[in-house]
């Protein structure tokens, strides 16, 4: 189900946390929002869930109007950054809230959390209470009370902030897995670059409250639209002045052309190495490269090295 | 001194503590209360007047304690999840009553509901009488428990959050299942501790109720005030102590009670996370 939004605006006293935006979110996306911390990407998604008021502006899903409607009879999955489990309920409880409070007939809401109890893959838990879960099964089973409902949106507040390393990606991955299979618009709340551009075919780059680009993330990488977003998806450095993508410089052997410098220092992050190089006239722009260009190149700390952007 | 020595010293000096201001006390009222045999505390006890006294405390304490507690979890749920121009001064006013002596919220009420004060005359010419009755000894003993319950849930809600509500309201619920099944489970070990100060101090208050109530055996002397007056008036210590040692039970009952069901629901994991 398609989500637009026209004009939204949430202030806080003076300061706007959500500032006038507008956008579509295509049918069955899986869009990120992402921004970093105080950007505002939290209070968007809890305008559209209708957990907050905006002050101005509408939210209309699906052709309908909902910003006046309560969010109880919105009808959209929310799930909570540290997941909101009703720690007095077992998982199986947790599931079927959403479906006791719609009334379901007791046989309906069985099969129903069995059936989601195995999507998410909490096989053998459904007496477990949310204390006696680790995280990466606390955050499932939230997934699956917001899905029992069917929602016509699933909104994820930083779904993976609370998790380690490991559990993060893997659940990264089945996130994604999850959202080929059952097709529902999903819109996800994150920070981190990687994972926006792991997880999400769209992206929303939020900045001090505004949008400042949305688009497929391969677009927004390759044409960023400002230099906020340049500098937010991926890594930049100075060069000639301008900022510029590491792994688009190169070195080189020093007279081939290119300018002249220093090896300032190496870095050797196992399959990535950066070198950062002093040039003449006082910068330090780095490089990224592979570990094979940098063996080939055959250069340390202060030996003499030419830079150029790659063709 | 190594490090088994200090935790055991520091143990003995705690039990030491709580033994001369507690245990020696309450220990040496039970051992006078029974100290001519059972049948003697018992006579003490069922005395008309001591029967009259222990009704009295107990039907006022089966008004203001259910009131103070819906009063107490509602003013807590206001002030923790609404942000509003006076919110702190509201939470300052609940605690006013205990913080000020009792015996200043006697004489205010005197003042409020006597018939020189315009309430009280109001009331007196429409055939109420609060004073020296037990309404007036309800609305003090309301007055001087009325935080406790407040002051209990209120941490208790403001630490568990919004975010169980908001999802329960996203699942669809209403304002009254979310209350009943998501909110007061959250906050149950804070409702029931408040409850258990609230009776205490329901059965136990004195010096407030003792200003207003007159002081009328058989009529308006709740457990303490007879405790008191067969103390101070009557010079009947055994009867004194009998009714000190009914009054120190219902309270020590009350206390043993939360924390066992506190321990049990521990065993269960179920309030960890």
């Amino acid at each position: 189900m398609s989500i637009s939004l026209s004009h939204l605006t949430k202030r806080y006293g003076k300061d706007a946390v959500v500032d006038d935006v507008t956008v579509e979110i295509p049918e069955s996306s899986l869009t990120a929002v992402l921004g970093p911390s105080g950007s505002g990407k939290s209070t968007l998604l809890k305008l559209i869930a209708g957990l907050e008021r905006p002050d101005e502006g509408r939210v209309v899903i699906e052709g309908d109007d909902v910003t006046d409607v309560d969010p109880r009879h919105r009808d959209i999955g929310f799930c909570f950054q540290h997941y909101a489990p009703f720690r007095h309920m077992n998982v199986a409880r947790n599931i079927g809230f959403g479906l006791r409070v719609r009334k379901q007939p007791k046989d309906i809401i069985d099969a129903k959390v069995a059936e989601l109890i195995e999507l998410v893959r909490l096989d053998g838990k459904a007496k477990s209470y949310p204390a006696q879960l680790s995280g990466g099964e606390r955050q499932r089973m939230a997934l699956a009370r917001a899905l029992a409902i069917e929602p016509r949106v699933l909104l994820l507040d930083e779904p993976f902030g609370a998790l380690d390393a490991l559990v993060r990606t893997e659940l990264r991955q089945w996130v994604k897995e999850l959202h080929r299979q059952i097709k529902v618009t999903t819109i996800l709340v994150t920070h981190d670059q990687d994972e926006a551009m792991e997880v999400a075919d769209q992206l929303l780059i939020m900045h001090e409250g505004r949008i400042e680009q949305s688009g497929e993330p391969t677009e927004l990488y390759e044409r960023p639209a400002t230099e906020f977003v340049h500098g937010f998806l991926g890594p930049t450095t100075m060069f000639k002045g301008v900022s510029v993508r590491p792994h688009d410089l190169e070195l080189v052997k020093p007279s081939e052309g290119a300018i002249e410098g220093t090896v300032q220092s190496v870095m050797e992050l196992g399959f990535e190495v950066q070198v950062t190089v002093a040039l003449s006239d006082g910068s330090t722009p780095w490089v990224q490269m592979s570990r094979n260009e940098f063996r080939n190149l055959d250069v340390d700390v202060n030996s003499p090295v030419s830079i150029r952007e790659r063709v | 001194m190594n490090h088994t020595t200090r935790k055991w010293s520091l143990r003995l000096l705690v039990t030491l503590y709580l033994g001369l201001l507690v245990g020696l006390p309450v220990g040496y009222l039970f051992i006078k209360a029974f100290g001519n045999g059972f049948h003697a505390f018992w006579v003490e006890v069922t005395k008309p007047d001591a029967i009259a006294a222990l009704k009295l405390s107990a039907e006022v304490a089966l008004i203001a304690v259910p009131v103070n507690t819906v009063v107490g979890i509602g003013a807590a749920l206001v002030l923790a999840r609404r942000k509003f121009f006076g919110s702190r001064s509201l939470t300052l006013a609940f605690d006013i009553p205990v913080a000020v002596s009792p015996i200043i919220i006697g004489v205010a009420l005197i003042l409020a509901y006597s018939r020189i004060g315009w309430f009280g005359s109001w009331l007196s010419t429409h055939g109420i009488q609060v004073l020296f009755s037990p309404i007036g000894i309800v609305l003090a003993t309301m007055a001087v428990s009325l935080p406790y319950v407040l002051r209990s849930v209120l941490p208790v809600l403001i630490e568990v959050g919004k975010d169980q509500e908001d999802a329960a309201r996203t699942l669809g619920a209403g304002p009254f299942r979310t209350f009943w099944q998501v909110t007061l489970p959250a906050i149950r070990w804070g409702v029931l501790y408040g409850v258990t100060l609230t009776i205490a101090r329901t059965l136990g208050e004195f010096g407030a109720v003792l200003v207003v109530s007159g002081n009328i055996t058989g009529k308006t002397q709740t457990l303490p005030i007879y405790i008191f007056d067969a103390w101070d008036q009557n010079f009947d210590t055994i009867g004194a102590f009998a009714g000190a040692v009914v009054l120190a039970s219902i309270s020590i009952v009350a206390l043993i009670i939360l924390s066992t069901l506190r321990a049990r629901e521990r065993k269960l994991h179920v309030d960890l996370a």
